[in-house]
């Protein structure tokens, strides 16, 4: 049983808004629920008001225009991995949203209510790490655009504030040659927590040369790390079993400096080389073949 | 704390009824509709023992709170046998020998509905992420596999052919 | 594949050899099989557990006056509500339903309250005071069997103790060609059936009637019956459809304190645990701690083995006796060993009680004889189905307690299929 609140359901973004601005008293927002039912359910949470975003259905859209993908927070895990167009350069996001919990939690959870729960194990957060998001964070009268990055503080925190409501993630829109690609580590397939991923995106040059890569590891901190290291070593090269090596070395470093002497670390830092290696190779199978 | 008016559909009746917002789907299934073949395994979302399809999605009815389900069109197992029968999910389930304690059953069953509403073709591993939400205890799942496969074929006209 | 059952009876009388359909099967796919928590009377009651959060302390004084007077709280029993003998337990009475003197790790039941909705027992719980003097916790065996350990249960914590003694352990390890000792430790496996433990009672014509989700109704009857302090005659326990016990429900959980609750209040009550509280407070499979010594010959023949195994029964013995004759019984595996000397231990502490999960300590002891099995074999550049080969049991074999084995011998044949499956399956070289 759950401890009883003051429930709200807006119609329109307006009055949910100013719904956040006036309520007394704790408030949480409530999006898909599959983070929030359950810690109300323990009693972790007690506000004195929900305010559910059901029926803002344009916060539902997927939608891209003027080179930028718009994602509202309202998007499910089933709708990210059912996109078409995510079956391109962008698929990291539909194989990230493909690889949350179950299909009951899928058709459930969002990826608003990923971001702002703030997980350091959150799956789609170094998908769009790596794809260099912002969020559109609005409130009565106002709002902003944070980077993803800047807006996610470590465990569980972010700069959200009290009366506002993160409404979309937006970034641009991958070179139409890029690939890229998640690879997830937990304890089993299904309905588990990640303990190590890797987001990858690699954009290739006329040559045949990496112009650009992108790595970004989730699990491994409190929030998901890039790995600059990595991503220079990548730059410029041609992706072959050599480089695959340097690169997951590269990345392994990184993961050490970063874990300390966590009691995790033994295993992580040698774990993330096969997740890396993994990632990179679904990026661009050139890395795994013997030339 | 007000109630909350919840009207929706569920197994093809409308149903219209104040409940209090803090309660979840599964509570109002179970206590008010009296709906009990829904079944409680962990209120997390872990075992998948809740589900029931929302708009034909699966869904953890645990971890819906009611209002958010006002609107749509739910489907329990109630809903899942015609009158008087079985659906060829179920059928198959017991001519597999997919049934053990039974407690999964529900979900599991719901569960390879929402994949064969959609695809009477599916793949093994299409079958396995199907119900890769649902926790089968007695560990039955190699003839929860082959009762989705066995369904798949009845449901699409081959029957006999698996 | 023909998996497909028509029924027994479509092609004739008799089950032998025929796909069957499961009785309940219908009910259980169509959603109609009541299971415990689906249940429901007019003017049905529901009940709840306040547990200690402490593992050991001197339990002075509850007050609930506070409690009570939360509206729809009906009563709050504590053990002095008890008619009858307020200790149960399968194998030993030591379990309290309530506890009366001590407390005996997390989770052990301190009062039951009874109301008319979730929301009263809610605000219930929380209002009932508990005066207890904590005492240190035993969290091992090691330490609960060290001299000067505190007593859990007032006579020491070794519960029992099996010896199985065959030949001469110690002469053979002084002739052996190898011999190896390793510790072996196995964790605590909570069972997680999929329908937390939950039941129902009511009392008509001065019998109690109570449906439960269980293993053991016969038991469950007997303790009711000792516990409301009544005849068995008026005890009724109808096992309802129950979601997978795998040993973890043939102990007591709602069956006395639902009897109780209706009996004293005169309403049906029903009780349904919630995952943690299943969690925290069903049985357990014994962590063990397993020192093994074995010693074989040249060939790889066994000549002796020496195994201390000692089981961490937790705060009450529930089938901790058993399975650690179990685990003695079977401890030198399914192999002719002429010599052997095997001790276990049952011991109390303050962890979570440990009782009946499928194989009875026998999982905890194969983990270890296999290891060694394959130990030697490593020792002397033996294959390790060979090995086994060579010790594992035949018709006319001995087992370590002398049982003379005549028909249906089937680990010989079993180890050459498993192996020729394995080549099959390309995961295994061919070599002997």
């Amino acid at each position: 049983m759950l401890q009883p609140f003051n429930y709200h359901q807006p119609s329109s973004m307006e009055e949910a808004l100013s719904l956040m601005a006036t309520l007394p008293g704790p408030k949480k927002v409530l999006a898909g629920g599959t983070d929030l039912v359950p810690a109300l359910r323990r009693g972790e949470l007690s506000p004195a008001h929900v305010v559910s975003l059901k029926q803002l259905a344009e916060m539902r859209e997927i939608k891209i225009k003027e080179g930028r993908v718009h994602i509202g927070a309202l998007v499910t895990f089933s709708q990210l991995a059912e996109f078409r167009p995510f079956r391109g350069p962008h698929n990291l996001l539909a194989e990230a949203a493909l690889q949350v919990g179950g299909p009951q939690i899928r058709s459930q959870g969002t990826i608003g209510g990923n971001i702002v729960n703030a997980s350091p194990a959150g799956d789609l957060l170094p998908p769009l790490v790596a794809l260099e998001a912002e969020v559109r964070l609005c409130r009565a009268g106002g709002e902003r655009v944070l980077p993803l990055d800047e807006f996610l503080k470590g465990l569980g925190r972010t700069c959200i504030e009290q009366e506002e409501i993160l409404t979309e993630a937006v970034f641009p829109v991958l070179p139409g040659q890029a690939a890229s690609s998640f690879v997830k580590l937990g304890r089993r397939n299904s309905l588990a927590i990640s303990r190590i991923s890797m987001a990858a995106i690699l954009v290739p040059g006329a040559t045949g040369i990496i112009e650009e890569a992108r790595l970004a590891l989730g699990a491994v901190a409190p929030k998901p790390v890039r790995v600059p290291r990595a991503e220079a070593l990548l730059k410029g090269r041609r992706p072959d079993p050599s480089l695959l090596e340097e690169a997951v070395t590269a990345v392994a470093e990184t993961v050490a400096a970063t874990l300390g002497d966590r009691p995790s670390a033994p295993y992580k830092k040698v774990a993330v080389r096969g997740v890396a290696r993994e990632a990179l190779i679904k990026a661009a199978p050139q890395f795994g073949c013997k030339l | 704390m007000k109630p909350f008016r919840f009207t929706a559909t569920i197994n093809g009746r409308p149903v219209d009824l104040p409940v209090n917002p803090h309660r979840r789907l599964l509570d109002v299934i179970r206590d008010d509709l009296g709906l009990t073949g829904t079944k409680e395994g962990c209120g997390e979302g872990e075992c998948g023992a809740c589900t029931v399809l929302l708009n034909g999605r699966p869904v953890n009815a645990c971890l819906v709170l009611a209002p958010e389900a006002a609107g749509c069109e739910i489907t329990t197992i109630e809903g899942v046998a015609p009158e008087g029968g079985l659906h060829p999910i179920q059928e198959a389930f017991l001519e597999a020998g997919a049934v053990q304690c039974g407690y999964c059953t529900p979900g599991m069953i719901l569960a390879a509905k929402a994949l064969l509403d959609k695809d009477l073709s599916p793949t093994d591993q299409a079958i396995k992420t199907a119900v890769s939400g649902n926790l089968c205890r007695c560990t039955g799942y190699i003839k929860i596999i082959e009762a989705v496969r066995l369904a798949a074929a009845k449901l699409s006209g081959e029957g006999d052919a698996v | 594949m023909n998996r497909r059952g028509s029924g027994c009876l479509k092609d004739g009388p008799g089950v032998i050899g025929r796909n069957c359909r499961r009785v309940d099967g219908i009910a259980k796919v169509k959603g109609s099989a009541f299971f415990a928590a689906d249940r429901k009377i007019d003017g049905m009651l529901l009940a709840r557990v306040l547990r200690s959060r402490v593992p050991h302390a001197v339990l002075n004084k509850i007050d609930a006056r506070s409690a009570l007077e939360v509206p729809g709280v009906v009563a709050v029993y504590t053990a002095s509500d008890i008619p009858g003998e307020n200790r149960v337990g399968i194998i030993v009475k030591d379990e309290p339903v309530l506890v009366d003197d001590r407390i005996r790790r997390v989770g052990d039941a301190l009062a039951l309250v009874v109301a008319e909705s979730e929301e009263a027992l809610a605000a219930a719980l929380p209002a009932i005071k508990v005066w207890y003097e904590e005492l240190p916790g035993i969290f091992s065996p090691a330490q609960a069997m060290a001299g000067g350990a505190p007593a859990i249960h007032g006579q020491g914590n070794i519960q029992s103790v099996t010896r199985i003694v065959k030949g001469d352990a110690d002469s053979a390890l002084k002739e052996a060609r190898v011999v190896i000792s390793r510790r072996y430790t196995t964790q605590m496996v909570e069972h997680a059936y999929l329908e937390p433990e939950a039941g129902l009672a009511a009392v008509e014509d001065g019998q109690v009637t109570i449906w439960a989700s269980t293993q053991n109704p016969h038991y469950d009857r007997r303790e009711v019956a000792r516990v409301l302090g009544i005849g068995q005659n008026r005890v009724r326990v109808v096992q309802a459809p129950t979601g997978g016990g795998f040993g973890g429900k043939l102990d007591i959980s709602v069956q006395c304190l639902l009897g109780l609750a209706a009996w004293k209040s005169g309403r049906p009550v029903r009780m349904v645990y919630s995952r943690e509280e299943s969690m925290e407070f069903s049985p357990k499979r014994h962590p063990c701690v397993i020192d093994y010594t074995s010693a074989c010959d040249g060939d790889g023949r066994l000549l002796a083995v020496k195994v201390k195994i000692v089981g961490d029964t937790g705060a009450y013995a529930s089938y901790g006796p058993a399975t650690l004759k179990r685990a003695a019984v079977h401890a030198s595996g399914p192999y002719q060993v002429p010599n052997v000397f095997i001790e276990a231990y049952c011991v109390y502490t303050n962890n979570p009680t440990a009782g009946a999960m499928r194989g009875f300590g026998v999982p905890q002891v194969a983990f270890a004889h296999e290891s060694q099995m394959d130990l030697l074999a490593g020792a002397l550049g033996l294959d390790p189905f060979t090995i086994r080969l060579r010790n594992c049991f035949q018709p006319g074999s001995a087992t370590a307690t002398g049982q003379r084995l005549i028909q249906s011998v089937g680990i010989g044949q079993t180890i050459e299929q498993a192996r020729a499956g394995a080549v099959q399956l390309g995961v295994l070289g061919g070599k002997r």
